[in-house]
């Protein structure tokens, strides 16, 4: 019997690599998911399920608008466990299905009230959402978010952002604060329509520093209708030695009922964030 | 006891606090809709823009022939709102007599619409519609939204008033032309930014 256990993980390592294939799904136990996975529908891991997903996995989302609001429907959400790391080499991607993908083609990756949630060296593309936390503890790092209509959006979440690229959306990070903290460091965030977007409630408990902030346009840094409180941006790069330029700012200086934003002690120099990534995909 | 009673009203009311509804909620599209006149399209262009720019809520504008339709749609809940005229208002949807006086006309039909209807008019554009509608009952364009959609995002009707008086004759003429021959909502999106409102 021993013997044969070498040979049936060698006939499995040799089969041909079909895609696993879901609609709506709720997963309760724990999976590992790998090669290719094929989503056209609501996969929702619960407070008692566990995903782990392998490097080199690709994570297809197909197109598809139940509610015809223009939004792809298909999601995965997490109220249980997440850990998707990839690698330099192997990173996860979760991607549309459409043979000419646009953002907004499937919903997010969604972790709320999540018990676990690990990213690593993950690609998400073609989203509303690249990801999205929403009142739980996230951890995000070495990864990259495009052509999103949100790279990364968070609210109510305490989330450690680093060493990731997030470009081609129209907004690079999108947050509302509401008593969450955290730290976004490390990161290039850049050629969004808005780099940063501080919708509401925030008051500086998540501190973004030592970040490349570069050609956003036309914003930078955009206060939401609901933003009274001025925020710093401190120690970051926003591509001018001279620092942040209130032109590329939405802020009180447009509507009085808003804060102000200010890039405090700006650097001189890029930070060289995402030097992990290969020059050609920078 | 008493303690685990005041720990669980703390929570709760953190929890409301949390989840309390505001503009930037998650996954919800607001829908406006259109009655089929370069005017109605750039308008409602005009307010989608605004309020997916300040807030990051998707937008939906929905096309329809009339008014009527339009009204309809709204009554049904199928939309959250529609710019519509005082004059339109008052005759055909309410079945009322014209008023002459356009600040008169005005209160009429925002107190019979929140009355009797559950729709709140929100501030007239500031230029006078009667000329393009081609009647002689005076005609202001304004945003009728529904109460139950207000009430989800109370920063709705600050926002979109904003736009109040900031459209005059001389301005929607032009706008108008502009969204002819090209696109209402990339008029409307430059409208907005010149106007420091986005």
């Amino acid at each position: 019997m021993k013997k044969l256990v070498p040979v049936l993980l060698l006939l499995v390592s040799c089969a041909p690599l079909r895609p696993l294939v879901m609609s709506d799904r709720v997963i309760s136990d724990q999976q590992i998911w790998q090669n290719e996975v094929r989503i056209s529908g609501v996969v929702r891991v619960t407070r008692q399920g566990r995903l782990t997903i392998l490097p080199g996995t690709k994570v297809v989302f197909e197109r598809i608008d139940r509610d015809g609001d223009g939004i792809g429907d298909a999601e995965l959400r997490i109220e249980g466990e997440l850990v998707a790391r990839g690698t330099r080499e192997q990173p996860i991607l979760l991607t549309s299905a459409a043979a000419d993908p646009q953002p907004g083609d499937w919903k997010f990756l969604y972790f709320d009230y999540a018990r676990k949630a690990e990213l690593e060296y993950l690609i998400s593309e073609y989203a509303y959402s690249g990801v999205q936390v929403h009142f739980c503890r996230a951890q995000i790092a070495f990864s990259e978010f495009r052509y999103n209509i949100d790279g990364v959006r968070f609210s109510t979440a305490n989330i450690r952002l680093t060493d990731s690229y997030l470009h081609h959306n129209r907004h690079g990070i999108r947050y509302e604060e509401r008593g969450g903290k955290g730290g976004v460091r490390h990161n290039r965030i850049s050629d969004n329509q808005i780099g940063i977007f501080a919708v509401t409630r925030g008051v500086g408990r998540t501190l973004f520093e030592l970040n490349d902030i570069v050609d956003n346009r036309p914003y930078q840094v955009k206060m939401g209708l609901q933003q009274p409180t001025a925020l710093d941006f401190p120690r970051n790069w926003w591509g001018d030695v001279r620092g942040l330029s209130a032109e590329t700012v939405f802020d009180q200086r447009q509507d009085r009922a808003l804060g102000r934003v200010t890039g405090s002690n700006p650097l001189q120099q890029p930070v060289a964030a995402i030097r992990w990534m290969k020059e050609s995909d920078r | 006891m008493m303690k685990a009673l005041w720990a669980l009203t703390i929570f709760l009311v953190l929890l409301c606090s949390f989840s309390s509804s505001s503009l930037a909620c998650v996954g919800k599209t607001l829908e406006i809709g259109t009655t089929g006149t370069v005017q109605q399209e750039l308008l409602a262009n005009i307010i989608s823009e605004l309020i997916s720019e300040r807030t990051g809520t998707t937008v939906k504008v929905v096309p329809f022939k009339s008014s009527d339709e339009a009204h309809a749609a709204l009554l049904k809940a199928d939309i959250d709102m529609y710019v519509e005229y005082t004059g339109v208002g008052q005759v055909s949807i309410l079945k009322a007599q014209p008023l002459a006086d356009a600040a008169e006309l005005f209160k009429a039909v925002k107190q019979r619409y929140n009355q009797e209807l559950n729709l709140i008019w929100l501030k007239p554009f500031g230029f006078d519609a009667a000329a393009s509608l081609g009647v002689t009952l005076p005609a202001e364009a304004a945003p009728v939204v529904r109460k139950d959609t207000l009430k989800k995002f109370p920063a709705l009707a600050r926002l979109i008033n904003k736009l109040g008086g900031k459209i005059d004759q001389q301005t929607i003429a032009l706008l108008e032309k502009e969204a002819t021959a090209g696109s209402p909502k990339q008029v409307a999106h430059g409208f907005l930014k010149n106007n420091r409102l986005i």
